[in-house]
C-alpha cells in the first residue's frame, strides 16, 4: 500500500514537473523564414511544410534553429526542402547535424550539378544527387551519411574529403576494383558490422572473388563485369527486402538482365565449357512458370536468378547440383527422383536431373500429356533414342498416363455434378469429403511420377481410386433422393389437387 | 394469411432445430438442412413463403390504394395494414441474420448502420438495435427475440385489429356503387373459396420448394447458406439486402456524401419518412374519394409510387451493366437501360388506364417517367431530375386544380 502511495506520489512530481517544462519558443531568425512569403504574397511554407515542423520535437526544433543562427540555412526555400521530407526523428537528427547535406541542399550556395534536389530529374546522375535517395538510404538511416564514404567531418564548417583521398586520382571508373575493398572496410569486418546488423553476412567480397564477376573483374580485369554497385547502387542504396531495392527479389532478374539480356555487353564471354553465354535468358524466364509467378502474380516465394545461381558467388549452376537447387522448393520430388533409377541413367549421360525433362530458366507447367504418346510425349521420345529395350517402361508410363487422366476427368466432372446437386438443395458434404480426398492423391500420384516406380505409384493413386468409386455411389444415392423429392412433391399435389377438386364440387353442390 | 400461417407452422418446426449463438447458428442450419429429414424442405418453405408473403401484402396494399378501399369509415384499417406490412419487413430483416452466414452478416451491419442517419437518438438506437457498437453474437440473440418472440405476438396483435375491422366493416364497396355489393356466406361458401385459394398457393409453394430451394438466385432473393460469417474478415463489396429493400438501398447511393447542410443518408431517410409518412395517411389526405367521389390524383400518386420503386429496383439489380460494374460507363449503361425498362412499363400502363379504364390525370405518373428520363438517358443526376420533376408536376396540378376548382368540373370522370 505505501508503495502504491509512493508511485502516486512520484507520478504527481513528474507530471508537475512536466507542467513546468516550458514550451519551445521559436527563435526570430526561424520564425521569420518559417513565416516568409514569396514575391506573389503567399507563404513559401507550404501547410504540410509547417505542419511537419510542428511536428518536430523540441531538440529538434532546436537543431534546426542551430543551423538557420549558423546561417548554413538563409533562405525560406532550403527550410522548405528540408522539412518537405518528413523525416523520422532519427533521420531527422542525423540530417540536422550533417552539413555536408545541409549545405548541399542549398540552391543559392550549390551549383545544379552539385545539389542534392527532390526534382525527379535528379535521379539519373549520381553527381546531381536524389535528396529523396539519399535520406533512404540505409546507410543514412544508420546514421552513416556523407561523410562516411567520402571522408571529413559532418559537424565541422571546413571542406574535407579525406577518404577521397584514398581513391583512385585517376583510371577510377576503368578498373572499378578498388570499389571492393572500400565496401569491404565495413562490410568484411564483423566487429564492425555486429554494430549495426548482427546478423547481416561479412563474407560477401570473399564470396565474390571466387565468383565469375569476381575473377573477371580482378583478374581479368574487364570492364564489363560487375562491382558492388553495379548491383546495389551508389547513393540511395537500400534494403534487400525494400521494393525499391535493385536487389528487391522482383526487381533481380531485371538487374541481373541489365547485363546478361544485352548481347554486345555479354559478346565474348563464354561459359565454363566454352560455350558462349546465351543472352535469352531473361525472356525465357519472364514466360516461365516462376517468373510469372514472381513478376505477375507478385509471389515472393517464386524463385529470382539468385535463388539458383547464387548472390554474391553468382555461378552457372553446375550439373550435379541442379537437383539440388530445384530441390530446395521442390524437395518431394527431388528425393523421388534420388531414390529412382533415372538419377543412374541421367548421370551416365551426364544429364542435368530436372533441367532435362523441365528446362532451365524457361520451365513452363507440366501437363499430363508429357506421359501420353502425343508428340509432347517426354517418356517416349528418351526411351525411343537411348532405352528402345525397356519395353514395360512404355507399359509403365501408359499405366501412369491412364490412372491421372481417370482420375482428373473424375474430379472434375463429379465437381460439376456436386455443384449442380448442391442447388437443387441435396446434401453434397460427403461428395465434396471425397472430391478433396481425390484431389490430394491426384497430387500425390502426379508428384510419385518422380519415382518412375508402378509400386510407389500405386500405393498413393489408390485411395484416389478408392474415392472415385465411392464418389459415384454418393452422387447416385443424391439423384435417387432427388427423385424421391419429385415423386413425392408429384404425390402432393395430386392429393392437394384431389381435395381442391372436391372442394369445387362442394362449392357448387352449395351454390347451386 | 396462408403464408403467415405457413410461416408459423415451418418456423415452429426450424424452431426445435436452430440454436442461437456465434458457434452454433450456422452450424445448427448446416445440420437442418443436410442432415435432418425434411429439414431442406422446412427451411426452403420458411424462404419462399417469406417472399411470397411479402409479394402478397405488397399486391394487396396497392390495390386497396387504387380500389380507394380505404375510403371512411376504412381508415383504421388501412392503417393497421401499413402497420403489418412494417411488421413484415421487420420479420425479413431479423430473420435474414439468423444463419449467421456471411451474406447475412455483412447486409446486417450495413442495414444497421443506417440507424445512425436518425438525429440526436441515432447512435444510441444502433447500441439498441445491435446489442452493442457492432453486429456481435449479441446482436444475434435479439435478432432471435424480435424474430420469434416480439415480432410474431404483435403480428398477432395487430391481424387481429385488422380482421375485427374487416369483419365489422365489411368489405369495401367499389367506388361511387350505389347498389349493395353482393353478398356471401362467410361459411361455408367464403371459407371454402378462401381454402381453395389457399391450396393452390400452397402448391406453388411446394413446387418452388422443391425445384428451386434456395431461391431464384438474384441478388435479394437468394439463400443459399454459403460461408460462416466472419467478423473479422474484411466486408466485401457488391453487398445488397432483400429485395424489398433494394429501393431504399439504391436510394441511398443516389445522395451525394452532404447535401444542405445535411449527411446523404441523414437527408435520405428525411425523404423516404416524409414519403412513407404520406402513404401512411392517404385515407385522410385523400378528401375526393372521402366524399365518394373519384380521386384521380390518389390513384396516380400510386402509380407513380410503382414506376418510382421499380427504377430504383431495377437499378439496384444492375441491369443493364457492362464490366466492370463499378466503372462510370458501366453505371450509365444501368441508368439507361432500367429507364427504357421503367418508361416501357410506364407507357403500357398509362395506355391501360387511358383506353381501358378512362384515366385522364397522369401528373404524377408523368413526373415519375419524367424523371427516369431525364436521369437515364438525358445524364442529369438523380436528385437534379427528381427536384425537376417534382417541381414540374407541383406546377402542372396545381393548374390543374385551379382549373377544375374554377370550372367544377369532374377530372376526367376517372377513379
Amino acid at each position: 500500500m505505501r508503495i502504491l502511495i509512493l508511485c502516486q506520489l512520484a507520478c504527481l512530481v513528474a507530471a508537475a514537473n512536466a507542467a513546468d517544462e516550458k514550451p519551445f519558443v521559436v527563435p526570430q531568425k526561424l520564425a521569420a523564414l518559417l513565416d516568409a512569403q514569396g514575391k506573389d504574397g503567399n507563404p513559401v511554407i507550404t501547410p504540410e511544410q509547417r505542419a511537419n515542423f510542428d511536428g518536430l520535437n523540441d531538440h529538434l526544433k532546436a537543431l534546426l534553429s542551430n543551423a538557420v543562427e549558423r546561417e548554413i540555412i538563409t533562405r525560406p526555400d532550403h527550410l522548405g526542402t528540408i522539412l518537405t521530407l518528413g523525416l523520422r526523428p532519427q533521420k531527422m537528427e542525423v540530417f540536422l547535424q550533417d552539413n555536408c547535406v545541409l549545405c548541399h541542399t542549398d540552391p543559392e550556395v550549390q551549383k545544379p550539378e552539385s545539389l542534392f534536389s527532390l526534382s525527379p530529374a535528379s535521379t539519373s546522375s549520381p553527381a546531381h544527387l536524389n535528396l529523396r535517395d539519399l535520406v533512404d538510404d540505409v546507410h543514412f538511416g544508420r546514421g552513416l551519411s556523407c561523410a562516411g564514404c567520402h571522408g571529413g567531418d559532418p559537424a565541422n564548417d571546413k571542406i574535407e574529403h579525406a577518404f577521397v583521398k584514398e581513391w583512385p586520382g585517376t583510371g577510377r571508373g576503368k578498373d572499378r576494383s578498388w570499389i571492393l575493398s572500400f565496401c569491404a572496410r565495413c562490410h568484411a569486418d564483423p566487429t564492425f558490422m555486429n554494430r549495426f546488423n548482427p546478423s547481416l553476412p561479412t563474407d560477401q567480397l570473399t564470396k565474390y572473388k571466387e565468383s565469375p564477376h569476381g575473377k573477371l573483374l580482378l583478374e581479368t580485369k574487364d570492364p564489363r563485369a560487375p562491382d558492388c554497385v553495379s548491383c546495389h547502387g551508389v547513393h540511395g542504396i537500400r534494403n534487400a527486402k525494400n521494393p525499391l531495392s535493385k536487389v528487391y527479389r522482383k526487381r533481380v532478374p531485371e538487374t541481373c538482365g541489365a547485363c546478361h539480356a544485352d548481347p554486345t555487353r555479354m559478346a565474348g564471354l563464354t561459359l565454363p565449357d566454352g560455350s558462349p553465354i546465351p543472352t535469352t535468358q531473361l525472356a525465357e524466364y519472364r514466360a516461365s512458370v516462376h517468373g510469372r509467378a514472381l513478376l505477375e502474380r507478385g509471389d515472393l516465394g517464386a524463385p529470382a536468378c539468385n535463388n539458383c545461381h547464387g548472390n554474391h558467388a553468382a555461378m552457372p549452376v553446375g550439373l550435379s547440383s541442379v537437383s539440388q537447387s530445384c530441390g530446395l522448393c521442390h524437395a518431394g520430388n527431388a528425393s523421388l527422383f534420388d531414390g529412382s533409377k533415372h538419377k543412374q541413367a541421367f548421370e551416365e549421360h551426364k544429364w542435368p536431373q530436372c533441367g532435362q525433362c523441365h528446362g532451365h530458366h524457361g520451365i513452363v507447367k507440366t501437363s499430363d500429356s508429357l506421359l501420353a504418346a502425343g508428340p509432347e510425349a517426354l517418356c517416349t521420345k528418351c526411351h525411343q533414342q537411348y532405352a528402345k529395350d525397356h519395353p514395360e517402361c512404355r507399359a509403365t508410363a501408359t499405366y501412369f498416363y491412364t490412372s491421372i487422366i481417370q482420375m482428373d476427368q473424375a474430379w472434375n466432372s463429379f465437381g460439376v455434378t456436386a455443384e449442380q446437386l448442391a442447388m437443387k438443395g441435396l446434401d453434397v458434404d460427403a461428395i465434396h469429403d471425397k472430391l478433396n480426398e481425390l484431389a490430394d492423391s491426384l497430387k500425390q500420384a502426379r508428384s510419385y511420377i518422380h519415382s518412375f516406380s508402378k509400386n510407389g505409384f500405386e500405393r498413393v493413386a489408390a485411395p484416389g481410386e478408392h474415392a472415385v468409386q465411392r464418389i459415384s455411389r454418393l452422387v447416385a444415392e443424391a439423384k435417387r433422393e432427388y427423385r424421391l423429392r419429385q415423386f413425392g412433391l408429384l404425390a402432393s399435389i395430386a392429393l392437394i389437387g384431389l381435395v381442391m377438386l372436391a372442394l369445387y364440387l362442394k362449392l357448387r353442390s352449395l351454390e347451386r | 394469411m396462408f403464408f403467415f400461417a405457413v410461416q408459423i407452422v415451418t418456423g415452429v418446426l426450424l424452431l426445435m432445430y436452430y440454436q442461437p449463438g456465434e458457434a452454433t447458428a450456422y452450424e445448427s442450419i448446416r445440420y437442418l438442412t443436410t442432415k435432418v429429414p425434411f429439414g431442406w424442405l422446412m427451411r426452403s418453405v420458411h424462404c419462399w413463403s417469406a417472399h411470397l408473403m411479402i409479394i402478397s401484402l405488397v399486391t394487396h396494399m396497392f390495390s386497396t390504394m387504387m380500389l380507394k378501399a380505404y375510403r371512411p369509415p376504412r381508415e383504421l384499417t388501412w392503417v393497421t395494414g401499413y402497420f403489418l406490412f412494417a411488421l413484415t419487413l421487420g420479420f425479413g430483416f431479423s430473420g435474414y441474420l439468423l444463419p449467421w452466414n456471411k451474406l447475412a452478416f455483412f447486409a446486417t451491419s450495413v442495414g444497421t448502420d443506417l440507424v445512425k442517419s436518425v438525429p440526436l437518438s441515432g447512435n444510441w438506437l444502433l447500441q439498441v438495435l445491435r446489442g452493442g457498437p457492432d453486429v456481435t453474437a449479441n446482436t444475434l440473440y435479439r435478432f432471435f427475440a424480435l424474430h420469434v418472440v416480439i415480432l410474431p405476438l404483435a403480428f398477432v396483435a395487430l391481424i387481429s385489429i385488422h380482421l375485427l375491422f374487416v369483419q365489422r366493416q365489411g368489405m369495401a364497396p367499389p367506388l361511387g356503387a350505389k347498389v349493395a355489393p353482393r353478398g356471401m356466406k362467410f361459411f361455408p361458401s367464403f371459407a371454402l373459396r378462401d381454402l381453395l385459394l389457399w391450396l393452390v398457393c400452397f402448391m406453388v409453394l411446394l413446387v418452388l420448394a422443391v425445384f428451386v430451394p434456395y431461391g431464384p438466385g438474384i441478388p435479394g432473393m437468394d439463400w443459399e447458406l454459403g460461408e460462416k460469417a466472419d467478423p473479422l474478415a474484411p466486408a466485401f463489396p457488391g453487398i445488397k439486402p432483400e429485395w424489398y429493400f433494394l429501393w431504399e438501398y439504391q436510394l441511398l447511393k443516389e445522395f451525394p456524401p452532404h447535401l444542405l447542410g445535411m449527411e446523404g443518408p441523414q437527408l435520405c431517410l428525411l425523404v423516404v419518412s416524409l414519403l412513407l409518412g404520406i402513404w401512411a395517411i392517404i385515407p385522410w389526405l385523400d378528401r375526393r374519394a372521402a366524399r365518394d367521389q373519384p380521386s384521380p390524383g390518389f390513384s396516380d400518386f400510386g402509380w407513380g409510387a410503382i414506376l418510382f420503386l421499380t427504377f430504383l429496383t431495377l437499378k439496384a439489380w444492375d441491369i443493364g451493366a457492362t464490366k466492370p460494374v463499378t466503372a462510370a460507363s458501366s453505371l450509365k449503361a444501368i441508368s439507361s437501360t432500367c429507364a427504357w425498362w421503367t418508361v416501357g412499363a410506364g407507357a403500357a400502363s398509362v395506355g391501360v388506364r387511358f383506353l381501358v379504364h378512362g384515366h385522364r390525370w397522369f401528373f404524377l405518373t408523368g413526373a415519375a417517367l419524367l424523371h427516369v428520363v431525364l436521369h437515364g438517358l438525358l445524364g442529369l443526376s438523380y436528385l437534379g431530375a427528381g427536384v425537376l420533376a417534382v417541381v414540374l408536376a407541383a406546377i402542372g396540378v396545381t393548374v390543374s386544380v385551379f382549373r377544375s376548382g374554377g370550372a367544377g368540373v369532374n377530372l376526367g370522370g376517372s377513379r
